[in-house]
């Protein structure tokens, strides 16, 4: 084990191979209040990526409701389960990290999902809480709050799938820091399978090699976003290169999200990864659930976000605003611009759209108009 | 109470003592000792086995790397083996309650493996997968391969009777006159086929050959002519496992030879296994 830097959880740590951080980092910021589980995300990866023998199981990217819905079933209470208490003091992480609380002859704590905890992706989550009869519609007022959690791999600085690999079958790029399993080398032990706490590596039995999302680095190699990004309706996720907080440039998106404003934050950090996709988190959910999920600072990213001024509101309307990965952006006036590394115009995008009212009588039909607001 | 645990201790280490003493010395083979034949047979049912020595190898933990078996399964091999002067075969036998041989999620195949230096010479390999400069060699069978030769189909309905398949791309009625890139598809959507790695799916030959220089660097190894058979007995598995003889390994010569076991149902997978230390071999010279 060599000791590392993760700045998420803010100390030193223990973890299989030493610190070697790419040139730049694939990275993510979602929008989770934006999201309305369409699962056009996930359809895009699907027919992308895993329409093949032996994938049909396979969700590289999956939306699913929180608290109640997982996929694989309950892979978070699993994980958070198994690590026990996790304490935050000060911005520090006080707890164990999977590599830490790794049990004797394994490299990472894991757990196995059966094919069970595959079989059923969304069925139930979004239910009403109680017995609804059979035919009625449910008259009660919801009383639970819920969210939706669009998911992929978090290309993780410190991957557990990466570490458990005992043959080496899985590397991190240098170049971009995405992580791949190499389909030549992989022989199916399924230990990523096991230690990655996100569940993002799948056993193909067909195959009987493991699968795992590639990120689409045939489109980030052209500078385009993933496929889940490109496709989201919603326009919740934005991709992009996310520098080590020392280095954070407001210039870049990532950056400007993540380090300077502190709105976005990464998913489970105690369990020591520095997973990659960072979450705006949603606005009406316990405080205490959210710290769960996404570590301290949460409260204060909801007040920023609550209360964003126009930079950090227009940087919002730049989501899913190109298929292009946009590295750096500045807002001129009205207009948010979406820029080349080397300074050239990307996209613009107005801060606030234009509104048209439209009379509520149509003249030429003579009938009245629904007006949405 | 204390007194009593230590009295009872003492007994029980004494009458262990001349339990040991009371055993015939020569009772079992400390090596495997490989019986000559004129023809050697494929199967482990065949009548040939009956005439070699038999060698019960005690199975260790494979507690030397991460991830490490820390739980012990299989407990002891049985081991034959026969030459016909360029090729050994080897019949391994052990217990196993569940029949495991399909891939799943979390669900792993039974498993057995012979290794061998790729030189027999003095100096050994480390018994543990070799070492960088003393490559060793494995002949791995799988279960699940086994059912793959015996007629298993290379489909999910094997797996899953139930399942239902709205579509495979590459399986609607072609759009264009040629489906050639409609075929390319199959690979686009099986990457380790593509590849090469064949780890599932069809086999003419239910064990891989591979080599080894230290624990994970597992590869591809060059044809030793491997072949292997393995069928369900009452009590768990035969299996037989044939390759050429490696260089070196004479009538005569000091020879090692390594087993490994893999018990699905336990989990076993890669390094989590049962396995000896090397094990003496001698060949015994033809009459």
């Amino acid at each position: 084990m060599a000791k590392v830097y993760n700045w998420q959880i803010g100390r030193e740590m223990s973890y299989w191979y030493p610190e070697a951080r790419p040139e730049r980092q694939f990275a993510a910021v979602f929008d989770v209040n934006k999201c309305i589980a369409c699962q056009t995300c996930t359809l895009a990866c699907k027919t992308t990526w895993t329409s093949g023998r032996g994938q049909e199981y396979m969700l590289w990217n999956n939306v699913e409701t929180k608290p109640y819905g997982f996929y694989p079933l309950a892979w978070d209470v699993n994980v958070l389960q198994a690590l026990g208490p996790q304490r935050w003091e000060s911005g520090r992480y006080d707890g164990r990290t999977i590599f830490e609380a790794a049990r004797p002859g394994e490299r990472a704590l894991g757990w196995r999902p059966t094919e069970l905890d595959y079989a059923h992706p969304n069925v139930g989550e979004d239910d009403c809480h109680g017995e609804v009869e059979k035919g009625a519609a449910f008259g009660g007022q919801h009383l639970l709050w819920f969210f939706y959690l669009a998911r992929i791999c978090n290309h993780c600085t410190y991957p557990a799938c990466l570490a458990s690999c005992p043959r080496g079958s899985i590397y991190k790029r240098p170049e971009d820091g995405i992580v791949l399993l190499d389909q030549g080398r992989c022989r199916g032990y399924q230990e990523c399978v096991k230690a990655c706490p996100y569940k993002k590596v799948f056993f193909n039995p067909l195959t009987g090699v493991s699968e795992k999302c590639i990120a689409c680095f045939p489109k980030i190699e052209q500078g385009l976003q993933p496929q889940c990004f490109a496709n989201c309706i919603g326009k919740i996720r934005l991709a992009g290169w996310l520098s080590t907080p020392d280095k954070a440039d407001p210039a870049n998106p990532l950056d400007y999200l993540v380090h300077v404003r502190k709105v976005a934050k990464p998913l489970m950090p105690q369990l020591g990864l520095e997973p990659n996709v960072y979450y705006i988190p949603p606005l009406h959910a316990p405080p205490g659930f959210l710290e769960q999920m996404f570590g301290p600072g949460v409260e204060e990213a909801l007040a920023t976000y609550r209360t964003a001024d126009d930079d950090l509101a227009g940087l919002l309307g730049l989501f899913g605003s190109t298929e292009r990965v946009v590295p750096r952006w500045r807002r001129e006036g009205d207009w948010i611009l979406g820029l080349e590394e080397g300074g050239a115009e990307i996209v613009r995008v107005p801060l606030r759209e234009p509104v048209h009212i439209r009379a509520g009588l149509d003249p030429r039909f003579g009938i009245q108009r629904t007006n949405c607001p | 109470m204390h007194r009593q645990a230590i009295l009872l201790a003492c007994s029980l280490s004494a009458a262990l003592l001349s339990a040991c003493r009371e055993q015939p010395q020569a009772s079992a083979p400390t090596e495997v000792v490989v019986h000559p034949r004129a023809a050697l047979p494929a199967d482990p049912a065949d009548p040939a086995w009956q005439g070699a020595p038999a060698f019960e190898a005690p199975l260790l933990l494979q507690d030397m790397v991460e991830p490490r078996q820390l739980e012990a399964s299989t407990s002891s091999l049985r081991v034959l083996a026969l030459s016909d002067g360029s090729r050994i075969a080897f019949r391994l036998e052990w217990d196993d309650a569940t029949r495991d041989d399909e891939l799943r999620p979390g669900g792993f195949s039974d498993a057995c493996a012979v290794q061998l230096p790729a030189q027999v010479a003095v100096d050994v390999p480390a018994p543990q997968m070799g070492e960088g400069g003393k490559p060793v060699e494995i002949t791995f069978w799988r279960a699940s391969w086994q059912a793959t030769v015996d007629g298993r189909s290379d489909a999910l309905q094997e797996l899953y009777p139930g399942a239902a398949i709205d579509h495979y791309p590459f399986e609607a009625a072609p759009l264009e006159a040629s489906a050639d890139r409609q075929r390319e598809m199959v690979a686009l959507y099986a990457p380790a086929r593509a590849l090469g790695n064949s780890m599932a799916g069809a086999r003419e030959n239910a064990v891989q050959e591979l080599v080894a220089t230290g624990p994970g660097t597992l590869s591809e190894g060059a044809s030793r002519r491997a072949d292997g058979r393995g069928v369900r007995t009452s009590s768990g598995w035969a299996v037989v496992i044939s390759r050429e003889l490696p260089p070196g390994l004479t009538p005569g010569a000091a020879a090692q030879v390594a087993f490994a076991v893999w018990e699905g149902s336990h989990q076993e997978v890669g390094a989590r296994k049962m396995r000896t230390a090397w094990v003496p071999l001698s060949l015994e010279v033809a009459p």
